[in-house]
């Protein structure tokens, strides 16, 4: 008997589960449901189209319609689920009504945190997450002269610098003390705020989005601190998962507001699986669990939950969340948290900060490295991490990573091995002198 | 939004607010203005966050796993910090 599978929402998680369902079990009917008129393209690439560093949005196109019919899925455009039936394993979706699966893989995505003020109906609020609706902004932005985007999230740091990019006056405003500071630490943000500066973009902190002001469409934003006059507010504040049919058929939901599941993606109702933004998933070293991460995270859970609802046996694991970006004129990075976050969360934590160059000191484009890690007291494992610099940011990030995940210690980075060529590497590892930094540190104390 | 969630969101808010207002002292110079305080936010900032504090990590993170989710269900992985003593900055 045919197998039926099926996927609400085409993100990267529902498209990861649904080739990976069909290479697991070819003959499994596998059926994809989106609200949008397209699948397989890269949200996170709109700000670089918008920023003109690539020039056009079909470029973000991984595949096109095509693919995915010769592949066998069947994918509904521009289809909402309008409610699961799990005890009768059904979904109902508008226009088609009641269809049956075997399994069924819930990748229903995020939305937007509602910025829950006065002024959210008029034109003008822009929201990135659909590229039709990107390329319609994108014509826009050529008339816009003045653009307010509201929280320095990481969509929120791309689309300044974006839009800076653009040669739009461009104000940024969040209620913080810095930029990125739910994530990032303020030494490791600050060459990121004074580039900014240097780019003109005019950054409003420990400030308050009160209302968006104007009769029909934004012309100011209302702030703790006065109006900013604009012609186009870009909202990027927390991503939220997006339940509201998970809620609702019954699938237990965690603290973060994620779904709750365990490492085969399964969720707390027998055949049904779910990944992306709209799970919540252990973090590796605290186990406390966390929602909202990469679309690489959304992709790979979706490739294990597509693997499993077809009879395969995968496991996703707790994440150590490696992340980077660039941002004004650095790249930004770093694993699992920093030093805000472990103060938050009141982990105990020894720290190493050192300032390196990711190059030969005489090589041409040689540039600043700043690494920060954290380790855990005692064992000195490695529990944390964060980097600015001018390049090798990512590599790093990935690398730091995976250190954390085997439980390297500071004893181990600081006496590491590190490739030195004086265009790509200097003789001094920033890491290496970080770690040795944060050994110092102890025998003073 | 369900109890746990309630809970997770506010301390969540305001154990991030207090570290930021540290952090901020720390790096740029000086801590955010405090502006007028509702009774909520007095309750988390004034009594949740000093109470937190002063818990020790290895019973804080008893509490923060003893919550429901997916933590709460099969997962591998290596296992959480060891409580070492009660201060969060030894740099």
């Amino acid at each position: 008997m045919t197998l039926r599978i099926v996927v609400v929402g085409g993100g990267a998680a529902g498209i990861g589960a649904a080739g990976t369902a069909h290479q697991v079990d070819p003959d499994a009917k596998v059926t994809v449901y989106t609200d949008y008129e397209d699948v397989g393209y890269s949200p996170c690439g709109i700000p670089y189209v918008h920023g003109r560093e690539i020039p056009k949005f079909e470029n973000l196109f991984l595949q096109g319609k095509a693919f995915y019919e010769e592949l066998g899925l069947d994918i509904h455009y521009e289809t909402e689920v309008t409610g699961l039936d799990l005890e009768n394993g059904k979904i109902t979706a508008k226009g088609e009504g009641d269809v049956a699966y075997d399994r069924l893989i819930v990748g229903t995505g995020f939305n937007y945190a509602d910025p829950g003020i006065p002024g959210t109906d008029l034109e003008g609020l822009y929201y990135v997450k659909n590229i039709r609706r990107a390329m319609e902004w994108d014509k826009i932005l050529d008339d816009v002269k003045a653009a307010v985007v509201v929280e320095a999230s990481p969509l929120g740091l791309e689309m300044v610098t974006a839009l800076a990019h653009r040669g739009i006056e461009t104000h940024l405003v969040d209620p913080h003390p810095w930029a990125l500071a739910e994530v990032g630490d303020p030494d490791i943000m600050q060459p990121v705020m004074d580039s900014w500066t240097e780019m003109g973009v005019i950054s409003h902190y420990n400030t308050k989005v009160e209302a968006f002001l104007g009769e029909g469409k934004v012309r100011a934003v209302k702030t703790s601190e006065g109006e900013l006059p604009c012609d186009l507010v870009v909202i990027c504040t927390h991503k939220q998962p997006n339940n509201r049919l998970a809620r609702e058929a019954g699938l237990d939901i965690g603290s973060t507001g994620g779904i709750v599941v365990d490492q085969r993606m399964a969720t707390s109702k027998p055949n049904v699986f779910a990944a992306g933004d709209c799970v919540e998933l252990p973090h590796g070293v605290t186990k406390v669990p966390i929602q909202g991460l990469s679309g690489s995270h959304a992709y790979a859970q979706g490739k294990v939950a597509g693997a499993n609802a077809a009879g395969g046996n995968r496991n996703y694991q707790p994440v150590y969340v490696p992340w980077g970006m660039v941002a004004g004129k650095w790249m930004i990075g770093g694993v699992s948290f920093g030093e805000t976050l472990a103060t938050a969360l009141g982990i105990p934590f020894v720290m190493g900060v050192a300032q390196g160059i990711s190059r030969a000191r005489y090589y041409p484009d040689m540039k600043m490295v700043r690494v920060k890690l954290l380790a855990e007291p005692g064992s000195l494992k490695l529990i944390g991490a964060q980097m600015v610099g001018g390049e090798g940011i990512k590599e790093r990030a990935d690398f730091l990573a995976m250190a954390v995940k085997t439980g390297i210690t500071l004893e181990d980075l600081a006496w590491m091995e590190n490739v030195y060529s004086p265009p790509i590497g200097a003789l001094n590892e920033p890491i290496a002198l970080a770690a040795q930094k944060g050994l110092a540190s102890l025998k003073k104390s | 939004m369900a109890f746990f969630e309630w809970v997770r969101s506010n301390s969540e808010r305001y154990l991030l607010e207090a570290a930021q207002r540290e952090m901020a002292a720390k790096y740029l110079g000086g801590e955010p203005a405090a502006g007028r305080e509702s009774l909520q936010e007095m309750f988390w900032r004034r009594l949740f966050v000093p109470i937190y504090r002063r818990i020790p990590w290895g019973v804080r993170r008893a509490i923060i796993t003893a919550m429901p989710g997916s933590h709460r269900r099969e997962w591998g992985g290596r296992a959480p910090p060891e409580q070492q003593n009660s201060s969060t900055t030894d740099s």
